[in-house]
Formats: C-alpha cells, sequence, structure tokens
C-alpha cells in the first residue's frame, strides 16, 4: 500500500463513521454464514462418488468459504474504511469509494436533482444511513455510504437547499 | 398546479379500433395461450374450430380495442399534457410542458391507409425507469402535426420566454441533409441492417413452428453430402442476407430528411412507417459518430445526436443513419464545435490493452497446458495460443481507437474496435465526473474517466488516459467546479 503511486487526483477530506467498519464486518460475517450453509449442504448432500470434479470442489467450496472469511472479514472492512472518503465543498460533492478498484465520483451542487437518506436494515442497526446525490445522468449518482444519521440529515438538507440556490439548468 | 380535473379530454380517432382489431393489439398476448390449449385438446378436427377460434379471438380482440378507446383521452393543456386511460383502475399522466424533450409522429403502413398517425412524446427522462413516453395512438395526421406544433412551441416557450417565441414565428426550413441511394451499399455491412433479415427469417420459423402438424408446409430438406449443393445454398444464403440487409435499411430510411425548422431539429424517414423526429436544439448536447467495423472499411459512419432527457438515443435521436463518414463528420461539426484532433494515449495504455486482448486466449493456453499434462490432449493448448496471436492485433487495434480531447467549448472521446464511436460533448453537458483506477492501472499510472452526462446513454469514458492529466481534462471540459479533483501541491 505504501509503495503505491500519488493518487491521480486529491483525497477528499473527511473519512466516515468508525462505526461503517462494524457494519462491513456484520455483513462479510452474514455472507460467510451462508456460503457456509451451501458449501456444507453440497458436501452433505451431494454423494462423494458422484463424477469427475466432485472430490476436488468438495476441497475447493471449503477453502473458498475459508478465504473468504479471512478476506471479507478480517482485511476487506478496515481497509474500506482506509480508503473510503468524503468532502463537500463550496461547490461540489465528492466521494471516493472502492477497496481494490478505486472510484473518485465529484458532482457539482448546481447539478443535484434530488438528495435522498436511505437507511438500510444494518445500517438501522448501526445508527448509519447513506445519503444518495442523483443527478439528471443515470450514471451521475453520488453515494455517500455509512454516515451517522443525524450528520447524513444535516448534510442532506444543506445539499438540497445550495442546490436550489445555485441550480441552473441541471442537465 | 396541474389541475383541470376531469376536463373534457380530445379522443383519439375511432378508426383506431378497426386498427387494433385487425392488429390483435390487445389479444396478442392470448394468441399463444389459446394455441396451446387447442393443441391440448386435439385441433384435429378440421376448419370449423380454426375459424371459429379466429372468430373468437377477433371479437375479444375487438371488445379489448373498444374498451380501451372509449376510456383512453388526453388534452393538452397550456401547462401539460394529461392522457387518462383504464378501465378499473383509472390512470391520468401529466407531463409538463416544459419536460417535454421530443415528438415523434409515426404512420405505420395502417395507420396511412386510414388517415391516421401515432404520436410519441418524450418527456425527461432523469430517472431510472422506461416509462417517460406518452403514446397518443391514432389521430387524424392534421391533429398529430397540431400536437406535435402545439407541444414544442410551448416547450420552448416555456424554456425562454426572453426570446419571444422564435417557433411562433414563421418557419423557414432548412435541409441539412437528404439521403442518398447510393449510401444502401453500404448496409449489409452494418450490423444492425444485417439483423434484420436474420430476424425476418427466425420469426418466419418460429410462426411455422407453432403452426399445427397438418398445415405446417414441407420443407424441402436438401442433401447436405454434396458440396456443390452445399457451396450453392451458402452462396444463395449469402446473398438474400444483403438483399435483405439492402432492402430493411431502404424500408427504414427511405427517403430520409434532415431538417432545421425554427429551433427544432426535424427527421422525416421511412417507406412503410413513416417516422416524423422533432428534436429541440436547444437540448442538444453532443453527438456520437459510430463506425462499425465492417463500416470504416468502406468509410461509412451513423450519427446520433445526444438530447438531454431523451432515453433511447441511438434510435430516436438519430440524424444520420447511414452516410459517408466525411459527411458525418461534418454533420457533427454542425450540430456541435469540435475541439480539435484528439490526444494519444500514454505507452501503458496500449501495454494494458495488449495484456486484456491476451488474457483470454492465455487462460485458455493455460487450461490446455494442464489438460496436455494430464491427458495429452493438445488441440486446446493449440487454440489457446491461437487466441493469443491474434489477442495482440485486437489490443493494438482497441488502443488506436482511443483518445481524448479537450477544446474551449467541448470535449471529444473515441474508443471501441467493433464499433468504434467517438463522442463529442458541449462542456455544459457535464453533470459529474467519475474517475476510476484498478489495481493494475494504479501501477501503470492510468485511469478511467467518466463524464455523467444527462444525454444518451448517461455517461462517456475516456478509458486509460495518463492519470497525471485527468485533473486537468476534466477541469477543461467541464468547468472551474472540476478543480475540486486537482491534487494539493
Amino acid at each position: 500500500m505504501s509503495a503505491s503511486p500519488p493518487a491521480p487526483v486529491r483525497e477528499p477530506a473527511w473519512s466516515l463513521s468508525r462505526a461503517a467498519i462494524g457494519l462491513w464486518v456484520t455483513q462479510a460475517v452474514l455472507g460467510t454464514v451462508v456460503y457456509a450453509v451451501i458449501v456444507a449442504a453440497a458436501i452433505v448432500f451431494v454423494p462423494a462418488d458422484a463424477g469427475w470434479a466432485v472430490p476436488l470442489l468438495r476441497w475447493l467450496g471449503p477453502a473458498f468459504v475459508l478465504v473468504y472469511a479471512v478476506v471479507a472479514i478480517g482485511i476487506r472492512p478496515r481497509l474500506r474504511y482506509r480508503v473510503h472518503r468524503w468532502e463537500v465543498t463550496a461547490e461540489a460533492v465528492y466521494t471516493l469509494t472502492g477497496w481494490l478498484t478505486r472510484t473518485w465520483t465529484l458532482v457539482p451542487i448546481s447539478r443535484i436533482q434530488t438528495v435522498d437518506v436511505n437507511r438500510g436494515v444494518f445500517q438501522q442497526l448501526f445508527g448509519l444511513a447513506t445519503v444518495a446525490v442523483l443527478t439528471a445522468s443515470s450514471q451521475g449518482t453520488v453515494r455517500v455510504p455509512h454516515l451517522e444519521v443525524d450528520l447524513a440529515r444535516r448534510v442532506a438538507e444543506d445539499l438540497a437547499r445550495r442546490a436550489e440556490l445555485v441550480h441552473d439548468e441541471a442537465t | 398546479m396541474t389541475g383541470a380535473p376531469e376536463a373534457p379530454g380530445r379522443r383519439t380517432s375511432p378508426w383506431v379500433l378497426l386498427l387494433h382489431t385487425v392488429t390483435f393489439r390487445q389479444a396478442r398476448a392470448l394468441v399463444p395461450a389459446v394455441l396451446a390449449l387447442g393443441v391440448t385438446r386435439g385441433l384435429g378436427n378440421g376448419l370449423g374450430t380454426v375459424v371459429a377460434l379466429v372468430v373468437g379471438i377477433t371479437v375479444l380482440s375487438l371488445l379489448g380495442a373498444a374498451i380501451s378507446w372509449w376510456r383512453f383521452s388526453y388534452t393538452d393543456g397550456d401547462s401539460a399534457v394529461v392522457v387518462t386511460r383504464g378501465l378499473l383502475s383509472r390512470s391520468a399522466r401529466t407531463v409538463p410542458n416544459d419536460r417535454i424533450r421530443g415528438v415523434e409522429v409515426e404512420a405505420p403502413v395502417l395507420h396511412r391507409l386510414l388517415g391516421l398517425v401515432r404520436v410519441r412524446i418524450d418527456a425527461a427522462a432523469g430517472s431510472v425507469t422506461s416509462e417517460e413516453e406518452l403514446v397518443i395512438d391514432g389521430v387524424t395526421r392534421a391533429e398529430g402535426d397540431r400536437l406535435r406544433h402545439r407541444l414544442l412551441t410551448h416547450a420552448a416557450s416555456a424554456q425562454d420566454l426572453a426570446e419571444g417565441g422564435r417557433h411562433a414565428a414563421a418557419e423557414p426550413e432548412e435541409e441539412l441533409l437528404r439521403f442518398d441511394y447510393r449510401w444502401l451499399v453500404y448496409a449489409p455491412l452494418v450490423g444492425s441492417y444485417l439483423a434484420v433479415p436474420l430476424a425476418a427469417g427466425g420469426a418466419l420459423l418460429r410462426a411455422a413452428e407453432e403452426l399445427p402438424e397438418q398445415f405446417r408446409p414441407e420443407f424441402w430438406s436438401p442433401d447436405v453430402s454434396d458440396t456443390r449443393i452445399v457451396v450453392r445454398l451458402v452462396v444463395g444464403a449469402l446473398l438474400l442476407l444483403i438483399l435483405g440487409s439492402i432492402l430493411g435499411s431502404a424500408l427504414v430510411n427511405w427517403r430520409f430528411r434532415l431538417l432545421r425548422r425554427g429551433g427544432a431539429l426535424v427527421a422525416v424517414r421511412g417507406l412503410v412507417t413513416r417516422r416524423h423526429t422533432e428534436l429541440d436544439i436547444d437540448r442538444i448536447r453532443g453527438c456520437t459518430i459510430s463506425e462499425g467495423l465492417g463500416m470504416r472499411l468502406v468509410g461509412a459512419a451513423r450519427v446520433s445526436a445526444l438530447v438531454t432527457g431523451l432515453g433511447d438515443a441511438t434510435r430516436r435521436g438519430q440524424v444520420l443513419p447511414l452516410g459517408p463518414v466525411e459527411l458525418a463528420r461534418a454533420l457533427s461539426a454542425e450540430l456541435v464545435d469540435h475541439p480539435g484532433p484528439l490526444h494519444r494515449h500514454p505507452p501503458a495504455a496500449r501495454r494494458r490493452s495488449i495484456a486484456r486482448g491476451t488474457t483470454p486466449g492465455l487462460l485458455v493456453a493455460a487450461a490446455g497446458g494442464v489438460l496436455v499434462a494430464m491427458t495429452g490432449w493438445w488441440p486446446m493448448l493449440a487454440a489457446g495460443g491461437v487466441l493469443v496471436l491474434l489477442g495482440v492485433p485486437l489490443g493494438l487495434a482497441r488502443y488506436n481507437a482511443l483518445g481524448h480531447v479537450a477544446g474551449p467549448r467541448s470535449f471529444a472521446m473515441r474508443s471501441g474496435w467493433l464499433v468504434r464511436s467517438h463522442t463529442v460533448l458541449q462542456d455544459r453537458a457535464v453533470v459529474g465526473w467519475q474517475v476510476r483506477q484498478s489495481l493494475t492501472q494504479r501501477r501503470a499510472g492510468l485511469v478511467t474517466v467518466l463524464a455523467c452526462v444527462g444525454a444518451g446513454s448517461g455517461g462517456y469514458t475516456v478509458r486509460d488516459m495518463a492519470a497525471a492529466e485527468a485533473p486537468e481534462f476534466a477541469q477543461a471540459a467541464s468547468g472551474a467546479w472540476a478543480a475540486t479533483l486537482t491534487p494539493y501541491g
């Protein structure tokens, strides 16, 4: 990580709520459980001498679950937390997301059409919310995931108010 | 705001009943079910059943058409168009006039016989839903023209009152383009036109499959063991394909004309179904010149305009369906300022492109290697090798297509090998930027930049540009707000 070349564009200034790590770990644990159940079911119900690749798959399945667990629970949440950033500047909303492939998204406040605050089931458990900023482009949506609820509400209100003030053509 | 509850809406022409009955518009969904029923019950006992079925379906169809005609009405008010329909659950859709992006008047063949047209009204897309279109099916030609004129005049005057209704002034027409029939020879090299005869053949075969056994025509089954017959068959099929694509292209593009009338761009075309599409010039944000692999061989291209809020840009926004590439360039330059010659991408992009081109071959070769080691079966390894060799020129060709440039008021990007598309966009079109960098791109110092646009496909990518150039490009191609991307120091 430290040896990587400098980022091509500026890093947004603020990081997400630390509770996001807990949320990602929870999601990863659930994912691991689902995969483990599927693999276990396959091992129990598919007879070992069923065909050509079955003995191999009986080993690969658990190995996959193990690797997934280590990466998704142990590594990915922390890496994500280090990478993910966001910022609202005077003119734009700016985010950085991803853990292997990184995506920087910039949307000017003058082009914002709607601002949503979404709360998923797990987000509610952790007191988090996602701010989604929509534009006229189907691909130009900025999502600031996992902010504390109060902060998310304030950000959304602020953005909506400012978007109304500087709204030009918006398309 | 757009009140007018239960205003006496206008009706479509009653002739539309006849139209929809003939085309089984409402009952079409029933036909396969009825056929299936017939087959299970045994359709065998002759013509009587078939006649009964046909009559039954026709009556059902007439009934359906009558009900939907009876419950359908539309109102074009001063501020909005309202379409009301539905038997049990009434639905009224209201589209504010300033949201109307384009109006298309089309006249399919049966409509033309009765002097009717179908009006499609495009409302601002924005959201992801595809239901942004109003269809008023079956009004007279005069009413269609009246609607088109009125709606677009409204749309424009609501947008800029200052200019004082340019549309209302006498409409000078200027012909920008007229389809030349010599361009039809390009058709066999265009994928979508080639698909026309194939689709027709497929539909015919499927229809034949669905027929009950006794009505099925007996297919001539050729003797495949004789090479001469096979060769003749193949040549014949190819000729049919070429002829079919030319015919298909001629049907769709017959007497294509592109006009500028007031503040609108009007495209008229079609032999059987006559289409009349009108686009607001103020809303054109850019255009795409696309050249398929075959089209590049003969120097042909097509141009579509990217209009804000208009979904389905490839069909509706098409301003040159098929023509010589010089003309395509000239037309696109007329629609949008061209930013100048494209900049090439760095050598790292070429390496990455070749790597991407050869990856599938390498994977196949690796699997083949394992197979050779285990069983001695070599063809897969050989196929992998061939794929790798083919991947190199493919990667180079893909790299050669890459390019981008930012000019004073617009910017452009080009990519693609199978279909090379060169998109020019105005600076004001950009509603956001997305910069993506994968692990391999990070090591190679490349990024992929996506310009988010509220027109066309919603986003246009510049793949594998030098990472250092990205912030500068974004700022030059949109505005000062994109300076947020520039790294400190």
